[in-house]
Order: structure tokens, then C-alpha cells, then sequence
């Protein structure tokens, strides 16, 4: 029977353990000899750069905070520290990580590898995880704090705060575990996303109705609020964060017995969490299988005739590629929720605390005319998943558009068509949105914007057309959260949307301090101009330019 | 009187940075042929037959199709021929039913024609007892056989599989083996890679063997098996030695390993094994 207990470090064991980091290091070595891995990897340190500003700057946070609380004789505030970080660790890998694409660790399971390795690989997996990275950051921002406020009491905090650490990475990968069993199945995996991103909105609206509620000033209400928190405290501090926090403060006390009681049910909540860890691992080592199995179907033969949509002006292949782009949207909760965000926003603000008499100063409040124009520029910012990566849910369906007999153009016209297509119904969404939760926007504020999207749709499309075929990267639209995009288009697009906003704040601002917004859409109208003529320059050579790019096209999508 | 080739490369090469895949290429594949494309893993197969469909531009060389240039005219060729590659280039979360008429449309189909097309094939195929599964959820069989549909929906004159076999059970490599015999009487061409060689010697007529980068043999399986008995020894490996192959025929496996030489004496080697 395998166990947890086989742990221990054998010769054998150690060069099975140091095999793996080798493969690791040689499969990102091999990525750089690429120009295009290279790139990558510049636009990866970039984006490492700001989780390091991140980390950081939150350490630093941390450590003046931990501070302050020890200083002031509150160490049992430390609490709110801790919670938050606790969050991120858990929270951040299943946006970030948990739903891409990892390196499967299951393929080792081929090799003769020991299950104490197995467990190993696995943990020390996790540990390269951004969340992990920060998480301990932040965590030693703290132990400094506490250096700082009470020396002496550095080697206990230390202790606690390895503790936390321990059982955060241990519940991260228990619950990464359990819920990647959930995941194998589509169907599951997809109730499971629109619940997780269910949530994730709920999260959002707290703030805007607690805010809500607050400006009506019931007095029910706040009693509510002030028992709910007479309940939450108490409840907090028997849980990892609120434990870590009393290990300290009994610390500095010192309340010795009360501290070591702390840290033990610490330590018993990563037992706890290493061993749920355990089970399901322990499962996948003895071959459990948790691929989707063809289920037996009695459904009667499928003999009736369905016509393919018909696209009026274009021709069969743009309106057949038109009906399959909308029809992987249609089957893409992920993608689905992302385009309805527009809207949530917009009740956010709406309803948001900085709606409030506090905040009049808000530009939105202090200018509903300007909430369509938002709006529209927000909707053209959520389509940038789809138009800078025209090909990655296509996967090996794109070495279908090579064989067919089709020009490339009119495959990424009817692309662009889609996407065109989803803006306009979101633009008219947002508009009716605006209408009421704000005020029906004016008539020339409204032609001012399509003015605005008239421009900046085919600037987005143009570049994107191009980053998609130079930057092409494999997506898979029935997962959740952010998937690895590729670096590079995550730069070049901020790039863009960067000057595209500041070209039409520029234009709305002119307008708003002649009070004519004629003078923006004019101006608009003008720059639409230019860039319709770039996006057509562009489409017309696409041909050559996917041509040229079929070889990286076709390695990067077509890959497993 | 010699036909118009339907497929003819001439010195058609493709170098990775150093390596040379496939190094002038001169094939001649005539109408009506089951034209089997054999060679050792890496000799440059793959290589080939995506330069032949487009998916890969040539380093150097000509490529025609039924009389026309790939590189000036890939529109025209590519309305012609059907594809298998290797990666089976299926749009995954279609259903096998969409996934059909959406290859109609591409390749020309009027809408009707396709949708008709559509379930014709789906019943021939066997794949029309799930009509609300996705692509993506198919056995790997299943999905074989769906992009053998797709590819065969307009009626291509020439049809290029890369692997066709591979991975399919019995019932459904018959399924596939009887529509690709009737293409063939039907005036279709057909070129073929794989690395089942009983498959390929019962199917084909005309066989080349490509052998790091270079093409070695090419012609019948009667041509080829005289060009391998005249020129070459039998391998020790081949049990009835040189004076029994002139007395019973050679198989494909034969010539394929006299051709290419990978007879090894694996007594010899490995000694630590087993």
C-alpha cells in the first residue's frame, strides 16, 4: 500500500526528483530557441516585473502594517492581514492557474516513481505557482513587521507564519485536486465555472449593496451588520488566519500555552489538508482515469436536413465560418459571462459606493453623459480575448482552413464579422443599460460613440489580425479563468487599447469644453476613416501574411 | 499512351534550419492510382504529403496537381483534392453533424447539397447515433472517420491521408477501406501514407518509399519487387535467403526493408535485455 510516510529521500529517489527538475528546465530552455520564444520570455519578464511590484510593494504594505498593529498594542489585527492573503493564495490559482494549462505531472506517472515522489512533485509543483510567490511574500512582509515591533519575538513568528504558509499550499493543491476530478467531465467543468464566476460577481456586488444599503441608513440594517461581525470574529479566529494571528498575539503576551494551542490547530488544519491532498492523489497514482467516456446513446438516428445560415452580401465560406464562430461563442460559458461583464460593471457603478454623496466627485456621477461612451469602450476591451487570438479556439481546425479552398481573407472577415456583430448587440445592451441606470443618452453623445467604435473597431481588429497570425496561442473555450495568453499580444494589446482611449478621451474632452459633441464625432468620423482604410490594406494581405505564418500557426494550435 | 500525371513534384525539398527533411522529391502519381507513400519514422513522409496539400511551403521545387501549380494557383488545386492530415484538423466543439456541412460550405457545396451530403455521410460512416455530441467528445475512431467524411464531401478528384489507420478498430478501417476502394473505381486518386504495410500492400497499387529525404524507390509493387531482386542481397534477417525470393514472391515488408535497410541483428545487440 503506498503512504504518505514514504517521504524520505532515497539515492534513487533524489535522482528521480532531480530528472524532473532537469525536464522542467530543459522544456523551458528549449521554448527561448525560437525567436518567438524569446520574445515571449521578454514579455514575460515584463509581466514577472509588475507580480514583482506586486510583491513587493505588498510585503512592504504587510510589514508596516504589522507593525503598526504590534506597536499599538492591537496585535490581534494582525488577522487582517492574514485573511486577505489567505484569499489570494486560494482564490488567485483557480483564476489564474488552476483552469490552464499545467504541466500534467500525471505523465510521470509512467516511470518507476515512488508515490512519496509522486506527493513531492506535486507539492513542489504548486510552490512555483504566482499565488505561492506572493502569498510568501507577503508573508515574510509580515514576520519583518513583527522583527521590527518585537525582535524577540522573530524565531516564534517565524514558525507561525511557515505553519500558515505550509497549510495555504497544502489547501491550494487539495482543493486544485479535488476540483480538477470535478473539472474532467465538460458538462461538470462547465457548471462548475459559471458557479465559480457566479461568485466571483456576487463578490463584487457585497461591496456596491452593502454601499446601497448603507446610504439608506436603516437602523435594522446596521444591527444586522453589527451582529453578523459579533458572530464573524469569534468564528475567524478558529480558522488558519485567525489562529496564525492568536499564535502571535499569545506570543507577545506571553500566553505560552494558549499560543502553542494556536499553532497546533494550525498545523492540524494542514495535516488535515495535506492528507485530503493525499487521498486524491493517492488515487491518481493507482491509474485513476479521468477522461470523458463516450456515453452509450440511444438517440434515434439523425436523418433530418439542416441548413447551414445564410450570410446576405457574402459569400457561403464567410457565412459558414460566421455560423461556426457563433456557434463555439454559444458554447462557451466562459465566453459568454466575459461578454455580459460590460453590463455588471455598470450596475457596480450604479449601485457602487461611489455613487454616493461621499463620492460626488465621481466622474461617472459627477457626468452621466459619459457612462455610454464607458461603456462602449468597455465592451471593445472585453472583446480583446477574441480578436487578438482570431485562431486559438480553433485548435487543429486550422489546418483545416489551409486545405480548404478558401482565401485566409475571407476566413478573418468573417472572424471580424463576429466580433463586430457581438459589439454592436453590446453596444445596444449598454445603451439600454445606461438608459436606465443613469439617464437615456443624448443623441449626439450617442453618434459621438459609434463615431468612436467606428474607429477603434477596425484598429483593434487590424492589430489583432495581425497578432493572431505572429502571436498565435491555443485556447480552450470551455475553461475558465485566464489561460495562459500569449505575452506578447498581452503587451501589444495593452498598447493599443492604451492609445485608443487616450484618442478618445482626447476627442471627448475637446468636445465636452466646446460643449458640442458634434466636434467629436467629427473628429472621430475622420480618424474611422483612416483606419478602415489600414483595416482593408491589412485584410487584402493577409493571404501572404498567413501564408508565410502557416508553420507557427499550425505548431502552436495544433499542438496537445 | 502515358496519362497526364495527377500528382508530380520535381525536386521538391524542405530543410528545418540544418536538416534537409526531404531532399528533391521527384513523384509521379497517375490517375486512378491507390498510390501508398511508405518510410521509416523521420524519412520525410509527413514532410511530404503536407508540402503536397499546403500546409507546409517547400524549401525549393515544383509541386502540380491535376495540371495545376500549387504555389500559383492553391485555391484551384485545394477545390480539388481532399485532406487527412495528421492532426485530423477537426473544429472540436462543432457536432459531427455541423463539423460536415460547415466542410460542404468550405469547399464549395451550395447549402442544400451540403446539408443532403451531411447525412448521407454521417449514416454511411455510422457516426449519425449521436447527432448532439460534440466533435471533441468523439472516440478517436470517430474522429477519423469524421474528418474521412469532410474530406471526401466534394468529391475530390485527388484525396491525400496522412495515417489514415491509425488508431481505428477493424469495423471501422473496413467502413473506410470500402469507401476509399469504391473512390478508386471511380476514377479517384489516392495517395496514402502509412506505416501498416500489409494495409498499404493490399490496398495500393503504386507504392514510393521515401528514405531520409530521398525518394528510393518508386513504381508497382511488381516493379518494385524486381528492382529489389536484381539489385539487392536478402538481409540476414530474411530467413529464405536470396535464392527463395526468386522462387516466392517478396511481401511489401521485404522490399520495404531491403530498400531501406533496417534489417537489424538484434541477437546481437541489446544483450542486457530480457
Amino acid at each position: 500500500m503506498t503512504d504518505i510516510s514514504e517521504l524520505g529521500l532515497t539515492p534513487q529517489r533524489r535522482d528521480q526528483l532531480a530528472a524532473i527538475a532537469w525536464l522542467r528546465w530543459k522544456l523551458f530552455a528549449n521554448t527561448l530557441r525560437s525567436t518567438r520564444g524569446a520574445l515571449e520570455l521578454t514579455s514575460r519578464i515584463f509581466v514577472s516585473f509588475a507580480f514583482a511590484i506586486a510583491g513587493f510593494g505588498g510585503a512592504f504594505g504587510m510589514s508596516i502594517g504589522t507593525y503598526f498593529f504590534i506597536s499599538q498594542g492591537k496585535p490581534q489585527l494582525v488577522a487582517l492581514l492574514l485573511w486577505p492573503i489567505s484569499f489570494f493564495w486560494q482564490f488567485f490559482p483557480i483564476m489564474a492557474t488552476a483552469f490552464t494549462n499545467n504541466p500534467d505531472s500525471s505523465d510521470l506517472l509512467r516511470f518507476p516513481l515512488s508515490y512519496g515522489s509522486y506527493f513531492l512533485v506535486r507539492f513542489v509543483y504548486g510552490g512555483f505557482d504566482p499565488a505561492t510567490a506572493l502569498g510568501s511574500l507577503w508573508c515574510f512582509g509580515i514576520l519583518v513587521g513583527v522583527g521590527f515591533a518585537k525582535a524577540a519575538l522573530l524565531p516564534w513568528a517565524l514558525l507561525v507564519l511557515l505553519a500558515f504558509a505550509a497549510f495555504n499550499l497544502l489547501f491550494m493543491q487539495m482543493i486544485f485536486a479535488w476540483v480538477e476530478r470535478w473539472l474532467a467531465q465538460r458538462r461538470t467543468r462547465e457548471v462548475m465555472g459559471i458557479m465559480f464566476v457566479l461568485l466571483m460577481l456576487s463578490v463584487q456586488l457585497i461591496g456596491p449593496l452593502a454601499g446601497h444599503f448603507r446610504k439608506q441608513a436603516r437602523p435594522g440594517v446596521q444591527r444586522d451588520v453589527q451582529r453578523f461581525v459579533a458572530i464573524a470574529g469569534p468564528v475567524q479566529g478558529i480558522l488558519p488566519p485567525g489562529l496564525a494571528a492568536d499564535a502571535i498575539t499569545q506570543g507577545i503576551y506571553p500566553q505560552w500555552p494558549v499560543a502553542f494551542s494556536s499553532l497546533g490547530l494550525l498545523c492540524a488544519f494542514a495535516v488535515v489538508a495535506g492528507y485530503c491532498l493525499h487521498v486524491r492523489l493517492q488515487a491518481q497514482y493507482r491509474g485513476e482515469n479521468l477522461s470523458e467516456v463516450a456515453a452509450a446513446s440511444a438517440l434515434p438516428k439523425d436523418r433530418s436536413l439542416r441548413l447551414g445560415w445564410n450570410l446576405p452580401g457574402f459569400a457561403a465560406p464567410v457565412a459558414a465560418v460566421f455560423e461556426k464562430e457563433i456557434r463555439y461563442l454559444l458554447r462557451s460559458g466562459p465566453m459568454l459571462l466575459t461578454l455580459i461583464m460590460p453590463i455588471f460593471v455598470l450596475v457596480i457603478f450604479r449601485l457602487g459606493p461611489m455613487n454616493s454623496a461621499r463620492h460626488s466627485g465621481v466622474f461617472l456621477t459627477r457626468t452621466p453623459e459619459m457612462a455610454f461612451p464607458a461603456a462602449a469602450a468597455y465592451t471593445l476591451l472585453m472583446l480583446t480575448n477574441l480578436a487578438y487570438n482570431n485562431f486559438g479556439g480553433d485548435a487543429g481546425g486550422i489546418q483545416f482552413f489551409y486545405a480548404s479552398p478558401v482565401n485566409f481573407r475571407e476566413i478573418v472577415l468573417a472572424k471580424n464579422l463576429t466580433h463586430a456583430g457581438i459589439l454592436a448587440v453590446e453596444t445596444l445592451v449598454a445603451w439600454i443599460a445606461v438608459g436606465f441606470l443613469y439617464r437615456a443618452p443624448a443623441f449626439d453623445v450617442t453618434i459621438a460613440t459609434l463615431a468612436g467604435l467606428l474607429f477603434a473597431a477596425p484598429v483593434n481588429f487590424s492589430a489583432g489580425n495581425l497578432l493572431s497570425l505572429y502571436s498565435p496561442k491555443k485556447l480552450d473555450y470551455s475553461k475558465f479563468g485566464r489561460q495562459r495568453a500569449s505575452q506578447m499580444t498581452v503587451l501589444i494589446s495593452l498598447g493599443v487599447q492604451l492609445f485608443i482611449v487616450s484618442v478618445g478621451v482626447g476627442a471627448f474632452w475637446l468636445a465636452r469644453s466646446y460643449g458640442n459633441f458634434w466636434i467629436a464625432t467629427i473628429l472621430l468620423l475622420g480618424l474611422a476613416a483612416v483606419s478602415l482604410s489600414a483595416y482593408a490594406m491589412i485584410l487584402s494581405r493577409i493571404d501572404r501574411l498567413a501564408l508565410d505564418q502557416r508553420e507557427v500557426l499550425v505548431a502552436e494550435l495544433c499542438r496537445a | 499512351m502515358d496519362l497526364a500525371p495527377t500528382i508530380s513534384t520535381q525536386g521538391l525539398a524542405r530543410r528545418f534550419g540544418e536538416l534537409l527533411a526531404v531532399d528533391g522529391v521527384d513523384l509521379r502519381v497517375s490517375p486512378g492510382q491507390f498510390f501508398g507513400f511508405l518510410g521509416p519514422n523521420g524519412a520525410g513522409k509527413s514532410t511530404t504529403i503536407k508540402m503536397l496539400t499546403g500546409l507546409l511551403a517547400p524549401t525549393s521545387g515544383s509541386i502540380e496537381i491535376l495540371g495545376l501549380d500549387l504555389e500559383k494557383n492553391p485555391v484551384g488545386v485545394k477545390r480539388q483534392i481532399g485532406v487527412v492530415p495528421e492532426g485530423m484538423a477537426l473544429f472540436g466543439r462543432l457536432t459531427g453533424s455541423e463539423f460536415l456541412n460547415f466542410a460542404g460550405r468550405m469547399y464549395g457545396l451550395d447549402r442544400e447539397t451540403a446539408a443532403k451530403r451531411t447525412v448521407e455521410l454521417l449514416d454511411f460512416m455510422q457516426l449519425a447515433d449521436q447527432p448532439k455530441k460534440l466533435v471533441t467528445d468523439y472516440s478517436h475512431g470517430m474522429q477519423k472517420k469524421l474528418a474521412m467524411a469532410a474530406a471526401v464531401i466534394h468529391g475530390p478528384k485527388v484525396l491525400f491521408l496522412d495515417e489514415p489507420f491509425e488508431g481505428v478498430d477493424a469495423i471501422a478501417a473496413g467502413t473506410l477501406k470500402a469507401m476509399l476502394q469504391r473512390m478508386i473505381t471511380r476514377g479517384a486518386t489516392i495517395f496514402l501514407t502509412s506505416h501498416v504495410l500489409e494495409i498499404v500492400e493490399r490496398l495500393c497499387s503504386h507504392v514510393a518509399i521515401i528514405h531520409q529525404g530521398r525518394l528510393v524507390a518508386q513504381g508497382s509493387l511488381d516493379e518494385l519487387r524486381a528492382g529489389v531482386e536484381a539489385q539487392t542481397p536478402a538481409p540476414p534477417g530474411d530467413s529464405r535467403g536470396q535464392n527463395a525470393a526468386s522462387i516466392e514472391k517478396l511481401t511489401l515488408e521485404q522490399i520495404f526493408l531491403r530498400t531501406v535497410g533496417g534489417a537489424r541483428h538484434a541477437d546481437q545487440e541489446l544483450s542486457w535485455l530480457g
